[in-house]
């Protein structure tokens, strides 16, 4: 009979353990601001301790990839140079005067990414103190993979551009076609707006379009690759990101601590 | 019996931090409480103690790492207590290394299970992370299984 009790006991906390859960779970998530501020003080209390682990797993990160990288990496700052010299001449030969961009790319490393929320959001190690702003655009090997969301003294949330919630201006660079990208949250991008009567192809570079401060126009953000059945006289056409958001490390976050371009 | 349970938690979460991006680790905490909850004196209640102890323990690994706060909490909880039914109700000469190792890899199966099934990855992603999570999840089983081995088996 004891036995019988003591089982029964071990089966009736087991059950009792996972109806909690969903009520914990039910509980949180309908309130986003609790769950952020859990999730927020969870974290800043592991910070410290995972520290020493987070160093480690960047050091080996930066070693393995420091022989791979480097080449491709050389190649691409030697044919920017090159592109960066010809477009000087230019506007100096047009008599253009040469913007001085009081703005710059902070790296950072990835901290966290759900796998719940793969292509939703994800968690950077820097935040307001290293001059983060709300909004501020993070790329990935030059290409635009998000926004700065949620911010916090010494990391930041990024809304992917694979999110469906992500909405942001965007031009086609070749025929400086206006329209707004936008992800579907399974990792497909679009771009929207695009009236039918245009004639986009495939292969056609986007790019961001003047925003805000902190999303400068001309970050890449990848290739048209189709087009979908046009609705209301707009053609959405299917973009393929040009980073690899499946394989993100290390990205870089715009921040434009000057506030204004000063021109000379 | 607590200290090394928190201990393993935090190796866990730090193994956790070096190997994001590349795979999942196996739960080291849920086989260690398993295997107390399974070992220890068949006539107290440590086991109740070990299923909210873990329940609790879920819950700050689901806000650290799962973003679905009571997943990690309920899986550990259920699994805790499902292992130990399925352990006492087997016959005593039963009960050997294999039994056991069964009930752990059987624990670790089911969350990991139960966890891909809330992912968003992609599906070649989300299959590479699960299955390596199980197959670096086999040496745990290994060690926990040979010192239960040495230190519990009654059949030896």
């Amino acid at each position: 009979m004891q036995t019988l009790n003591r089982e029964f006991r071990t089966g009736l906390h087991g059950v009792a353990a996972v109806l909690a859960g969903c009520v914990i779970f039910w509980i949180i998530v309908s309130s986003s601001g609790v769950h952020n501020s859990l999730v927020d003080a969870v974290n800043a209390v592991l910070y410290y301790p995972e520290l020493p682990s987070l160093e480690l797993r960047n050091i080996i990160k930066l070693s393995s990839n420091w022989v791979l990288e480097r080449a491709s990496l050389q190649d691409r700052v030697s044919q920017l140079e090159v592109n960066n010299q010809s477009m000087k001449a230019e506007l100096q030969r047009a008599g253009i005067p040469v913007p001085v961009q009081r703005a710059s790319y902070l790296t950072a490393r990835i901290t966290l990414r759900y796998p719940e929320e793969w292509w939703r959001e994800l968690r950077i190690d820097r935040g307001r103190k290293d001059g983060v702003r709300e909004g501020s655009a993070v790329v990935s090997e030059g290409y635009l993979i998000g926004r700065v969301t949620r911010l916090g003294d010494n990391y930041s949330w990024v809304e992917l551009i694979t999110s469906s919630t992500f909405l942001i201006a965007a031009a086609v660079d070749e025929t400086r076609d206006l329209g707004v990208v936008n992800g579907d949250d399974k990792g497909n991008l679009k771009l929207l707006y695009v009236p039918e009567d245009r004639r986009l192809r495939n292969g056609m570079k986007i790019s961001t379009s003047l925003m805000s401060e902190q999303v400068p126009p001309g970050i890449a953000i990848g290739t048209i690759i189709g087009a979908d059945s046009a609705k209301e006289g707009f053609l959405p056409m299917r973009v393929q990101a040009g980073a690899h958001i499946t394989q993100l490390y290390n990205v870089e976050v715009y921040t434009a601590s000057g506030a204004k371009t000063e021109w000379r | 019996m607590a200290i090394i349970l928190i201990a393993l938690w935090f190796i866990q979460d730090f193994l956790q931090v070096m190997l994001m991006g590349f795979c999942l680790v196996p739960d080291l905490f849920l086989v260690a409480a398993i295997f107390m909850a399974i070992v220890h004196d068949e006539q107290d209640d440590r086991h109740i103690a070990l299923i909210w102890g873990a329940f609790f323990a879920g819950l700050v690994w689901d806000l650290r790492w799962t973003n679905l706060p009571g997943l990690t909490a309920a899986v550990n909880g259920l699994s805790i207590a499902a292992a130990w039914l399925f352990w006492h109700k087997s016959p005593a000469q039963g009960r050997s290394t294999l039994l056991f190792a069964f009930t752990l890899e059987a624990a670790q199966l089911f969350s990991g299970v139960v966890h891909s099934f809330f992912w968003t990855a992609p599906g070649g992603v989300a299959i590479r992370q699960f299955m390596v999570q199980q197959l670096i999840g086999v040496p745990v089983l290994v060690i926990a299984s040979f010192l239960f081995w040495k230190g519990f088996d009654r059949n030896v």
